[in-house]
């Protein structure tokens, strides 16, 4: 029995092994010159450099890297602002609607060239094409769904007693929903709103799509190093650790809610 | 009841009813601005699809625009279109084969890491990371582990005497390619909800199964998995209907190609909008898409009772 499962622990250490090495290679070469990069065989050990990051900082990059942070921090704060009282509002509320159900989570499975092409055609004449405000607004088509379903649960399982007792002694639904619901939903805000940035962060095919130079996201700047830079892999290997470093540390640290958030909420984790 | 009593009585059910009517008004309040903009973000982009996708639109001649004198002209010519047929096949294979791998190997996973032990709990944590990884940082890994020059996987091959082809430029390796970066990336995904389907089965049937002479694999073919089968299929459901939307891998690992041999119908959808400037016919694939994730979404909503309580 003892030997069985020495044989299962070794299975699992190797099996993480063999998943986290690709990744592993791309933080790792990152560090490297490109002389290094195309050296064979290749050196086991080698000096690490930080030039790569440090191009990455001089260049238009950090641009790029601001345009996602504002955008995503954006989008996050609006989808919760207007999603979160509505989540109270559905838990609270007797009635549940299928059609309701069927239209948020289908607006988060759809094809993303169906919201894609209507936004460019739209833009075009708004005057919205890159500009950040443009991809705030189509952010919010899956931000906003996510809010809503993943903080429902939330507030359905909170006691009522608690914000009854509130109004009895005189406080506005407002203050009670701000002062007593929410804090005893604090965890779930959290990582909710994590969820969010990181899904925007991540949105790769929009920013293409709607941007071009100066609302242009890390992620679509990125691959631009590949297609128009030319194979400085380097240099593509620390763009694309950057990218990652901040969704890597907060998706973890939520990974808890990862199932709901990455299935709208149709599946608990 | 005395006089009193009753008298005392009428107003606080009025005052309970005001308080019930301020609350409903309240509750709607929450609500609709919300409603109002999703509507505006998400329905009307649609209905607006929907109506690009009667007209023969191409953005650089306005006089096609909100022309509807053949509105069925799009939805004729995907039947005679060889490429859109082919986008159709390319996509049945990629998403068999992407599902069923990742069903597989997520199922394998969670019975392995399903043990009661500190440590697999503390592995688990590493099985996700390629879930989490943003979809292009994805593609430039496997980019690099696809590009024969510095790729560690070709320095294997050489040191052992092997020629091995660049797999994502030829025909034959570059939807398998593909196939094996996105089961890389989402096999996670299964296998979380079927770890956490798994901490659901009872002890009791799996000691019962034990009891009647049941070995470790027959209990958990005959007893665990169909216990857990309603996950299965939830899984299986939102890996097929995200398999739809496969983009980034693509436009970065083959760019559809070589010819259309990884071109799924979302990806030409996207080339005959954005690049050929069709985007009335693209919007008319877009909405053939659209109906197929929508039934597929009406089945999870069925499943599920949407994360109703079970």
């Amino acid at each position: 029995m003892r030997a069985n499962k020495a044989i299962l622990y070794a299975l699992a250490i190797g099996l993480s092994l063999l998943v986290l090495a690709p990744f592993l290679w791309l933080v790792r070469m990152s560090f490297q010159t490109n002389a290094q990069i195309f050296a064979f065989p290749p050196h086991l050990w080698f000096r690490p450099t930080g030039a790569n990051y440090a191009a990455l900082w001089e260049g238009e990059f950090t641009r790029s890297f601001m345009n996602s942070a504002v955008t995503s921090t954006a989008s996050t704060v609006l989808a919760m602002l207007l999603g979160v009282p509505a989540a109270y509002a559905l838990a609270r509320m007797r009635r549940r609607s299928d059609a309701l159900s069927l239209w948020i989570v289908a607006s988060r499975l759809a094809p993303p060239t169906a919201f894609a092409i209507p936004y460019f055609l739209a833009y075009r004449h708004l005057g919205l094409l890159d500009t950040r405000i443009g991809l705030i607004i189509i952010y919010l088509t899956f931000d906003l769904s996510l809010v809503v379903w993943l903080m429902r649960p939330f507030f359905e399982t909170a006691p009522r007693a608690l914000e009854e007792a509130a109004w009895i002694d005189g406080a506005g639904f407002w203050q009670a929903l701000v002062r007593v619901v929410l804090p005893s939903a604090a965890p779930g805000l959290a990582a909710t709103a994590i969820l969010c940035f990181v899904f925007s962060w991540n949105d790769f095919f929009f920013a293409l799509i709607l941007t071009r130079t100066r609302a242009m996201t890390a992620p679509v700047a990125v691959v631009n190093f590949m297609n128009y830079v030319g194979w400085q892999w380097g240099r593509i290997a620390a763009g694309g650790v950057m990218v990652m470093l901040p969704v890597l540390v907060f998706s973890l640290a939520v990974r808890r809610f990862l199932v709901s958030g990455l299935t709208a909420g149709a599946v608990k984790g | 009841m005395s006089l009193a009593v009753a008298a005392a009585a009428r107003p606080r059910a009025a005052k309970r009813e005001r308080l019930a009517r301020q609350r409903r008004r309240f509750l709607v309040w929450c609500l609709a601005p919300t409603l109002g903009v999703l509507m505006a973000v998400t329905l009307l982009p649609i209905l607006y699809l929907v109506a690009t996708s009667f007209t023969p639109l191409d953005p650089t001649n306005p006089a096609t625009a909100w022309n509807f004198s053949r509105p069925l002209l799009n939805y004729r010519l995907m039947l005679s279109d060889g490429r859109f047929g082919n986008s159709l096949w390319v996509q049945a294979k990629l998403s068999f084969w992407t599902v069923g791998l990742q069903m597989l190997i997520g199922i394998g996973f969670a019975l392995l890491l399903n043990l009661r032990s500190g440590m697999l709990k503390a592995l688990r944590t590493l099985f996700l990371v390629p879930m989490v990884l943003p979809p292009i940082v994805v593609g430039i890994i496997w980019k690099v582990l696809y590009t024969p020059d510095i790729s560690p996987a070709f320095w294997a091959f050489k040191a052992l005497g092997w020629k091995v082809a660049t797999p994502i430029t030829s025909a034959t390796w570059a939807l398998p390619s593909i196939i094996l970066a996105d089961t890389w990336e989402w096999f996670p995904l299964t296998m979380l909800m079927v770890l956490a389907a798994l901490q659901t089965v009872p002890e009791e049937i799996l000691d019962a199964a034990r009891v009647d002479g049941a070995r470790i694999w027959q209990a958990t073919l005959y007893v665990v998995l169909p216990y857990v089968r309603g996950t299965l299929m939830v899984a299986g459901l939102f890996r097929l209907i995200d398999s739809i939307k496969a983009f980034p891998l693509i436009y970065l690992l083959t760019d559809g190609g070589p010819g259309s041999v990884t071109e799924v119908t979302n990806y030409y959808a996207f080339e005959q909008a954005f690049n050929f400037s069709y985007v009335g016919y693209a919007s008319a694939i877009t909405v053939v898409l659209v109906t197929v994730s929508l039934a597929l979404s009406w089945l999870i909503v069925r499943l599920t009772g949407w994360g109703a309580d079970e």
